[in-house]
């Protein structure tokens, strides 16, 4: 296996005169799941779909597995695209048969194949079902266990989680971290940021066709504010010691004060000065940061927009 | 493996799955088995439909006295015509010439039974064999002299006595008066009248032989005079010319390859059309599935490409098999028990040159018309889509077949040759021509014509097809695919 089976460089696509992917450059190594983030229409799908080779990049290059994306990479790829659909006359296990044969795998040993990944995946039962017959859901993961039947080295999975209630968004999400484990190189786009805090090594973030972070998911998280919850009986009290410290400070329902520290304060100097200034605290809790937070912090509101909170749809 | 850098087995497995998409439906097999059935039915029809009918007991009451007896004779003659032709042609079929002669005399002297055991005589069993139509309607004495007698037994509620059985009388027809002369026909089941079809034959021929009696002319004599006034043939020039003057004269044997020529022209057409709106259908249902994306990280455009087009080619000959099977035993019952002139016709006619020429274009014709739908298919988003893209192709396509009635009437015609020469009508046109004998550079060329056309298409289909499947642009996006697609023009 090449040590880094994705590599673009440089690479930026145009449609209708709408720059759709600008100058992104990144390079997937061999072993990674790397989650590709960003809302709606920020890039991500075209920039896989220039990485499979199914479109072409107007500027820039691409290289999979050493070589330009084409038949070279047949059978060593597995990909979910964004758009969902199967043939509806077909049963679950044609389906996945098919796709196995397609990728090399002979005769018998696909339809084998095809069950063992139906009875693991606990779709037993749909085996001799035909895929109209069977729920959004259940259409979905066969869909996917077709793109991985033939265990490739390398996954693209394009909005895996999308459609998916949460039962099975935690049965994929399991399923990713198995495959992880059998060294596996992993890309999967998302715009919801749980599923990428959970799950990768590693984080891309697009905005507008452009790349605005390439790093890890700890590196991303150092990048939100952070925030801590304060309340005291002497809110006046409180408030002159916190305010001088805060970038932000937002008055919350039930009466306690969200704060946004400013870059150079420590949640424990705030703890330490509460104390020193003997003020009563009724409650005091440091928020863990998320993605959306370094997200929103790194793009803007604006360049969010389409991006829901952590945990919606 | 791999040709032209089409990997085979992925072209198959495509093909596969088009072919067994459609063929593992109930509709699919239901459209197959029904022109069998509908043949099978068709073929049974006329013989269920006088086997099966009850026989009709009418009466003639003529009180003239005049025209009772003739009219029974005169529908007897019709009613041994009939079987008398069926004897004949069964004669023609195993007997020998002379045999036939011997069969045809028996027939007029001894009837259907003594032609039966003269068959019998020269092939044992035969005879029994030999089905003629059942006697549909018996013509009997009337029970009563009186058409008010009679009401009772039209009515039913009386039956009359015959051969030992009690059978009903559906019809009685009633001849009085003198000038003007009287015929009213009698019955309850009114639509059904063999009497009154009889009545009308016969009182329309006396009439006629009166009218020439009347003259000094013979009925006999004007039928003379209409067919022996002139001897009228046609006659091929390009026939060998020989002592005897009739070898040049046209036959059955010299009009059946034109026939056959535009039956296979229309067979031809056909095949395209069903084939490529299928591949259209198809394609759409592909694109609409939404997993060419998928397949497309395994499997190249053009395998895809191919692989519906193989599959849907395939397909197209399995729907047409019953079609297929039935036009072959027909010819060949034809050559075997049919007009040995038509027969010899129909053995000139699917000669190596028509078959071979025949599948040339069929495949041509295919490739280039499928790939046309292809692209189209995976251009549109929707049916509508489809058939507004589609319209423009399916009335060249129908224009097309406008040219094959050229090949009966006027197979020289410029306006064929050019055809011949215009790739969406090539396929057609050269077929139709084929019994004219064109120079073998011709038919090469035309098929070139089409070979090239198709190699263009293909290509231009295989670039609309690759932009079709991962976008949506649908019709209102055609411009800009077509600067994009093939000017490859940034828009």
């Amino acid at each position: 296996m090449s040590q880094s089976p994705l590599i673009l460089d440089h690479v930026s696509k145009t449609f209708s005169g709408k720059m759709a992917v600008n100058d992104v450059s990144f390079t997937v190594n061999s072993g990674e799941i790397v989650g590709f983030l960003g809302p709606n229409g920020a890039g991500k799908t075209t920039t896989l779909r220039m990485a499979l080779g199914l479109i072409k990049p107007d500027a820039g290059a691409v290289s999979l597995f050493g070589d330009t994306p084409g038949a070279n990479a047949f059978g060593r790829i597995g990909f979910l695209p964004e758009e969902r659909g199967l043939y509806k006359k077909q049963t679950a296990r044609e389906s996945i048969a098919l796709m196995a044969r397609l990728n090399g795998i002979k005769g018998k040993e696909a339809i084998r194949r095809a069950d063992e990944m139906l009875d693991r995946y606990g779709l037993s039962d749909a085996k001799k079902k035909k895929n109209k017959d069977m729920s959004k859901g259940m259409a979905q993961k066969v869909q996917l266990l077709g793109a991985i039947v033939h265990d490739p080295e390398f996954y693209m999975l394009d909005e895996p989680f999308s459609g998916l209630d949460p039962v099975n968004q935690k049965i994929l999400e399991d399923m990713v971290r198995e495959i992880a484990s059998r060294d596996r190189t992993i890309v999967f786009s998302t715009h919801v940021m749980e599923h990428a805090e959970r799950l990768c090594d590693r984080i891309i973030l697009m905005s507008g066709g452009k790349k605005v972070f390439d790093g890890t998911t700890q590196a991303a998280l150092a990048t939100a504010p952070r925030r801590l919850v304060v309340g005291s009986d002497d809110m006046e009290a409180l408030l002159a010691v916190v305010t001088p410290m805060s970038e932000k400070l937002v008055k919350r329902e039930d009466g306690t004060f969200s704060l946004i520290m400013k870059d150079q304060v420590k949640t424990q100097t705030v703890l330490e000065q509460l104390v020193q200034k003997q003020i009563g605290l009724t409650r005091y809790e440091p928020k863990a940061p998320t993605l959306h937070e370094a997200f929103v912090a790194m793009v803007g509101n604006d360049g969010l927009h389409s991006l829901p909170e952590d945990g919606a749809e | 493996m791999d040709v032209f850098g089409i990997n085979l087995r992925r072209t198959y497995l495509i093909a596969r799955r088009d072919y067994l998409g459609y063929v593992k439906t109930w509709g699919f097999w239901i459209s197959f088995f029904l022109p069998v059935v509908f043949a099978i039915l068709g073929f049974f029809a006329t013989t269920l439909d006088l086997n099966l009918q009850p026989t009709r007991y009418e009466a003639i009451l003529d009180e003239t006295g005049q025209h009772a007896v003739k009219m029974q004779a005169m529908a007897k003659k019709s009613s041994d015509e009939v079987n008398r032709a069926i004897v004949l042609k069964l004669g023609e079929s195993v007997l020998s010439d002379s045999d036939t002669k011997a069969l045809e005399t028996v027939f007029d002297t001894e009837g259907i039974e003594g032609a039966r055991n003269y068959i019998d005589n020269k092939i044992p069993g035969l005879g029994k064999r030999l089905k003629v139509p059942a006697e549909t309607t018996r013509y009997i004495t009337p029970p009563a002299d009186t058409i008010e007698a009679l009401q009772p037994y039209l009515r039913g509620e009386k039956m009359v006595e015959y051969q030992g059985e009690k059978v009903r009388l559906n019809g009685v027809l009633h001849i009085y008066g003198d000038v003007p002369l009287y015929v009213n026909y009698w019955s309850e089941n009114f639509n059904n009248a063999p009497a009154r079809t009889l009545a009308s034959k016969y009182f329309s021929e006396t009439a006629t032989k009166a009218y020439l009696n009347s003259g000094g002319l013979t009925q006999a004599g004007l039928m003379a005079a209409k067919t022996g006034s002139v001897e009228l043939s046609t006659l091929d020039p390009s026939k060998a010319q020989s002592d005897e003057t009739d070898t040049q004269v046209v036959t059955q044997r010299d009009r059946a390859p034109y026939f056959v020529a535009i039956g296979l022209a229309l067979v031809l057409w056909f095949t395209i059309f069903s084939g490529s709106y299928m591949l259209l259908t198809s394609m759409l249902e592909e694109k609409l599935n939404k997993l060419l994306e998928m397949m497309l990280a395994s499997t190249r455009f053009a395998e895809i490409m191919c692989g519906k087009l193989v599959g849907v080619a395939i397909l197209t000959v399995t729907a047409m098999l019953p079609y297929i099977i039935l036009g072959v035993l027909s010819v060949l019952v034809v050559i075997k028990f049919g007009d040995p002139e038509l027969g010899a016709g129909l053995q000139d006619a699917f000669n190596a040159k028509m078959l071979i020429f025949f599948f040339v274009f069929l495949i041509l014709g295919y490739v280039f018309y499928g790939a046309f739908f292809i692209a189209m298919g995976a251009m549109a988003n929707s049916m509508q889509d489809a058939q507004t893209l589609t319209t423009p192709i399916m009335l060249v396509l129908s224009a097309c077949v406008l040219v094959v009635p050229l090949g009966l009437d006027s197979p020289d015609s410029p306006i064929l040759v050019w055809a011949s020469w215009f790739p969406l009508s090539a396929p057609f046109a050269s077929i139709v021509r084929l019994p004219t004998d064109p120079p073998l550079w011709e038919l090469v060329g035309s098929a070139l014509s089409v070979l090239i056309s198709s190699v263009i298409i293909v290509w231009v289909a295989g670039r609309l097809f690759r932009y079709g499947v991962l976008s949506g642009s649908g019709v209102k996006g055609i411009k800009v695919w077509f600067s994009r697609v093939i000017l490859r023009r940034k828009v």
